[in-house]
């Protein structure tokens, strides 16, 4: 009884059906072309569009802890570290509330803080943006960084 | 190796394995975007990812389906050979993604084998360990040719067909 390659495809075509049909009725589907951290009202933007707003003067917010701040950014962004958002939110808030364009990054996979930080500010009135896959995408493309605590 | 052609053990190895797939599956098919998120911190399904083409959503939301349909087809044997092929797929498709979160130093945490939620275990030898045994499983159904019942008891057995 050897294996038939048609009914391999009848399966995972059946199972991919399943799953969409699935996705689209749960409830809880998911936006298929994005990844599990972005939300319906998050808004990303990439890596080169990032360099051009920075070139602006527009704010960048490193939503990371602020170790990880210290031993390198984007030059001119300001900690605003997700695990300490209220403190750090407390400083900077006028200089927020008179900024446009926020963007917030993070340190990419597996680093949801600069889309809660995004959400977060939004909460108070404040738009801002999230750079998509944040800190590496920043780096591979061989943007500039900064070390230490000064923004 | 004539044991390795025993009806009873073709079958308590297809149903095992099945079972496991089912298992595997329910969890991240009742918590889509907690498996979401565990499948894009393996780095290997989104937008800049090793397979940038492939979103880790979508991803997500197929994979558990495809764990159950395989995990249905070998429990109730039927197309159990194709169900065993697609699980061989799936789990050397596994190894090379828990192989490459290792190799590449990718703290995943969770491995999203089994559940989602809570404490999980990490990609490590372990987790290679189980899943090699899994595709030996599925190695095994898909290879192994059963001998009939009716066979089982002849003297001569059955030359494969």
């Amino acid at each position: 009884m050897p294996v038939r390659v048609g009914r391999i495809a009848v399966i995972l075509l059946a199972a991919t059906g399943v799953g969409l049909a699935w996705n689209a009725l749960s409830g809880q589907g998911l936006a298929l072309t994005r990844n599990a951290y972005v939300r319906a009202g998050d808004e990303e933007i990439t890596a080169k569009e990032a360099r051009a707003r920075l070139d602006k003067g527009i704010l960048f917010l490193d939503a990371r802890p602020v170790a990880f701040y210290e031993m390198s950014h984007i030059p001119g962004a300001l900690p605003l570290p997700e695990d300490d958002f209220d403190k750090h939110f407390a400083k900077l808030e006028p200089r927020l509330r008179s900024s446009f364009d926020i963007v917030v990054y993070c340190s990419g996979f597996g680093c949801e803080a600069s889309h809660l930080v995004a959400r977060k500010l939004k909460e108070r009135g404040i738009p801002a943006v999230v750079l998509s896959e944040g800190w590496p995408a920043w780096t591979e493309a061989g943007y500039p960084t900064r070390e230490g605590a000064q923004p | 190796m004539r044991w390795l052609r025993h009806p009873a053990l073709y079958w308590v190895v297809s149903i095992g394995l099945g079972a496991v797939f089912i298992y595997a599956s329910l969890d991240k098919i009742a918590h889509p975007l907690d498996f979401a998120r565990i499948v894009y911190r393996y780095r290997l399904a989104g937008p800049s990812a090793a397979l940038g083409v492939v979103p880790a959503n979508a991803f997500a939301v197929v994979l558990p389906w495809l764990e159950a349909v395989v995990g249905v087809l070998l429990v109730t044997g039927l197309w159990r050979r194709e169900a065993a092929a697609i699980a061989a797929a799936l789990l050397v498709m596994f190894l090379i993604a828990v192989g490459y979160v290792m190799w590449q130093g990718i703290d995943v945490e969770h491995c999203g084998c089994f559940t989602v939620g809570g404490e999980g275990r990490g990609a490590g030898w372990t987790l290679i360990a189980s899943d090699l045994g899994l595709l030996a499983a599925s190695l095994y159904v898909l290879l192994v040719r059963p001998r009939t019942v009716a066979s089982a008891s002849a003297a001569e057995p059955v030359p494969a067909a």
